[in-house]
């Protein structure tokens, strides 16, 4: 009898249309691309507003993911690529965005992106994403004033969540709020290293350790690791997280409970930040070039 | 055009076997606290040692940790390979890493029959009339042994002959940097104009230099969305620099042991104590963090050359393990911001196994900086 195979790191991949926007025509539209090391993101706005996007993984081919994602953004609103004044790229995979007309940095989108989905407020922003997180300051218009990135290492990110949601059969989407069924908060992993992590949450279970009380020694650490990275940039309230660990509870209280603070609630979908910055910034220069000549 | 060499990235032995096999010593060095002056006095030819594009230091790892500094080690690599066919090798001990080039370098060369002249000298770490008498008697040493190893006494005028031509190269590294304050030669350039003094004779260096001067002024201005200066780390890798520009920065200004560090203003001679004025002048300029009473100077100076530059916004290059600059942000930042300048740190390692992870960075400092 064959095994069936899950694959319990996969997440919900989404896509979505505003109700509120019957008719784009007529509006400016801009889009941005997000393709990042796991997921690509496509956001469309119909005058600076959100009109449609979408949330998925990234394949083995960038200019393929973002045609999909567009073309899933796309679905059911009449919209073609001609219809798209200006898309700007981000993220990893920014350079491999067929369709774009610029190409920005991930950093400079999510401050930007941040700025809307929280509020002009916010002024540190923790984007983590798949393979790398980032610590960002900015101000009230989502400009970028400081940022630091980790170094070279999967841990406290994304991918390192789906290694572990693997390891110890839970679904990447349940991890956070089981991480939490502990009698006791366990100390964290001690390793930083994903490889190094996954041999020791394969020790703790032998040990008899439950897989909430590894999880939580999971999500501690790496709680652990992004505010080590905070504090390095600086703490200044309003406090945002951004990117698919932002989904994590399991991650996020545990980073609110070691700072001290609470990070701001979020109006959207926190992985489309980037996205949602680029086409952001894609507006702003469409409308400076209109500007521009009158 | 025959200043093509000044841009040979790779380590060039060229000039060295033409010089050694016109019966002349060549030795080696590491740090810029190694005067120079002494060498060319010694009718030496002075080399010194870089380890640009060394992508394997795995017969070094054998003699220092890979915890160690990787410029350090890959240095070793490329005496051990033969990248490097010398006659020894000269070192300050400017950091306690790249000491142990010389430790084992001594030791692998006798345990393989390799005749080399191996000499340390001590550069003290705070400067005054004593630390400055005793770095003296260091390159009286030192200046004695090479004159009995190559045959040619360093004598007072052979010295003050030697400081005229090194002065030359100083002034004409003044005149590149006027070029780079007018964005007419691009930090790639520039380092790997300074990088070709390692290998070349003081004169073919010179006869170059001049002629890359001559053409350049003429260039237009290189456009860029933000002015930049690096600092940090010993950088012999112009593709380090090659890598921000390419992402829109110029690097208009450093403050390198390989760039504008190594060559610095003009040395003056006191004919009555003319070892004395050299070490002086090596022991006072602001090379690097690693003396003890000179880093609030540096970091003035590298306040006042972002403002002399019109730099928007300075990298921080740091090797791992490096000793010398590895806390200098914590004290260099806030100096920085009061003028307004933003700063961003990057780690780096001798072999470019980072481009990706330096390219986003500087990307986003860019845009961050832009006007």
């Amino acid at each position: 009898m064959a095994i069936e195979k899950v694959e319990y790191w996969r997440w919900t991949e989404s896509n979505w249309k505003n109700p509120d926007i019957p008719d784009w025509h007529g509006s400016l539209i801009t889009a941005g691309v997000d393709i990042g090391s796991t997921s690509t993101q496509a956001v469309i706005l119909a005058d600076g507003v959100p009109y449609a996007y979408s949330n998925m993984r990234t394949g083995s081919n960038s200019p393929d993911s973002a045609i999909s994602a567009i073309n899933w953004a796309m679905k059911d609103t009449g919209l073609t690529l001609e219809d798209i004044t200006y898309t700007i790229g981000t993220g990893y995979g920014r350079v491999n965005v067929p369709f774009s007309n610029k190409t920005v940095t991930e950093i400079t989108c999510h401050a930007k992106g941040a700025n809307y989905i929280y509020g002009p407020t916010v002024r540190t922003i923790l984007d983590m994403g798949g393979q790398d997180c980032k610590a960002i300051h900015c101000d009230e218009k989502g400009t970028v004033t400081s940022f630091m990135m980790n170094d070279k290492c999967a841990a406290g990110t994304g991918r390192g969540m789906e290694v572990i949601a693997n390891l110890l059969a839970v679904s990447v989407e349940d991890i956070g709020e089981l991480s939490f069924k502990v009698d006791e908060e366990p100390a964290p992993v001690s390793s930083t290293c994903v490889i190094f992590a996954k041999s020791e949450a394969t020790k703790l279970m032998r040990s008899g350790w439950t897989k909430e009380k590894v999880l939580a020694a999971y999500c501690h650490a790496m709680a652990l690791r992004v505010v080590r990275l905070l504090e390095r940039n600086g703490m200044e309230l309003d406090f945002a997280i951004t990117g698919g660990i932002a989904k994590n509870v399991g991650v996020t209280r545990r980073i609110e409970n070691i700072m001290g603070i609470k990070a701001l609630t979020p109006t959207m979908d926190t992985q489309i930040a980037g996205a949602l910055g680029a086409a952001l910034i894609a507006k702003e220069l469409v409308e400076k070039k209109r500007a521009k000549e009158g | 055009m025959s200043y093509e060499k000044l841009f040979e990235t790779n380590i060039s032995s060229e000039s060295v076997k033409a010089w050694k096999a016109s019966g002349k010593k060549a030795i080696g060095y590491v740090c810029c606290h190694v005067p120079t002056e002494i060498l060319l006095a010694a009718d030496i030819m002075p080399v010194r040692l870089r380890a640009t594009n060394c992508v394997d230091s795995s017969d070094a790892e054998a003699w220092m940790s890979s915890f160690s500094c990787s410029y350090a080690r890959s240095i070793l690599q490329y005496l051990m390979n033969g990248t490097y066919e010398l006659d020894g090798l000269v070192q300050s001990d400017g950091c306690m890493m790249a000491t142990r080039i010389l430790d084992n370098w001594e030791h692998i060369s006798k345990k393989n029959g390799k005749s080399q002249f191996i000499h340390q000298i001590g550069a003290p770490r705070i400067t005054n009339d004593y630390t400055i008498g005793y770095y003296k008697t260091e390159l009286k040493d030192l200046a004695d042994k090479l004159g009995e190893f190559s045959g040619t006494k360093v004598t007072d005028e052979a010295l003050k002959a030697a400081v005229a031509k090194t002065n030359e190269v100083r002034s004409l590294i003044a005149q590149l940097f006027e070029l780079r304050k007018e964005a007419k030669v691009s930090g790639t350039e520039a380092l790997r104009i300074m990088l070709a003094y390692c290998d070349l004779t003081i004169d073919e260096y010179i006869a170059a230099l001049k002629e890359f001067l001559a053409d350049a002024k003429n260039r237009k201005p290189i456009e860029a969305r933000a002015r930049l200066m690096i600092i940090g780390s010993a950088l012999d890798n112009p593709e380090y620099i090659k890598v921000i520009e390419d992402k829109g920065g110029l690097v208009v200004a450093d403050a390198l042991c390989f760039g504008a560090r190594a060559f610095g203003d003009q040395l003056v001679i006191d004919d009555k104590d003319v070892l004395g004025s050299i070490a002086k002048y090596y022991l006072t300029r602001n090379t690097c963090p690693r003396s003890l009473d000179n880093r609030p100077a540096i970091h003035k100076e590298i306040v006042e050359t972002c403002k002399e530059y019109n730099v928007q916004g300075v990298i921080y290059e740091k090797m791992q393990n490096c000793e010398c600059w590895g806390g200098e942000a914590y004290y260099l930042e806030p100096d920085l911001k009061n003028v307004g300048v933003p700063m961003l740190q990057v780690e780096r390692e001798e072999q470019m196994a980072n481009a990706g992870q330096l390219a986003i960075r500087a990307e986003a400092f860019v845009e961050m900086i832009e006007k």
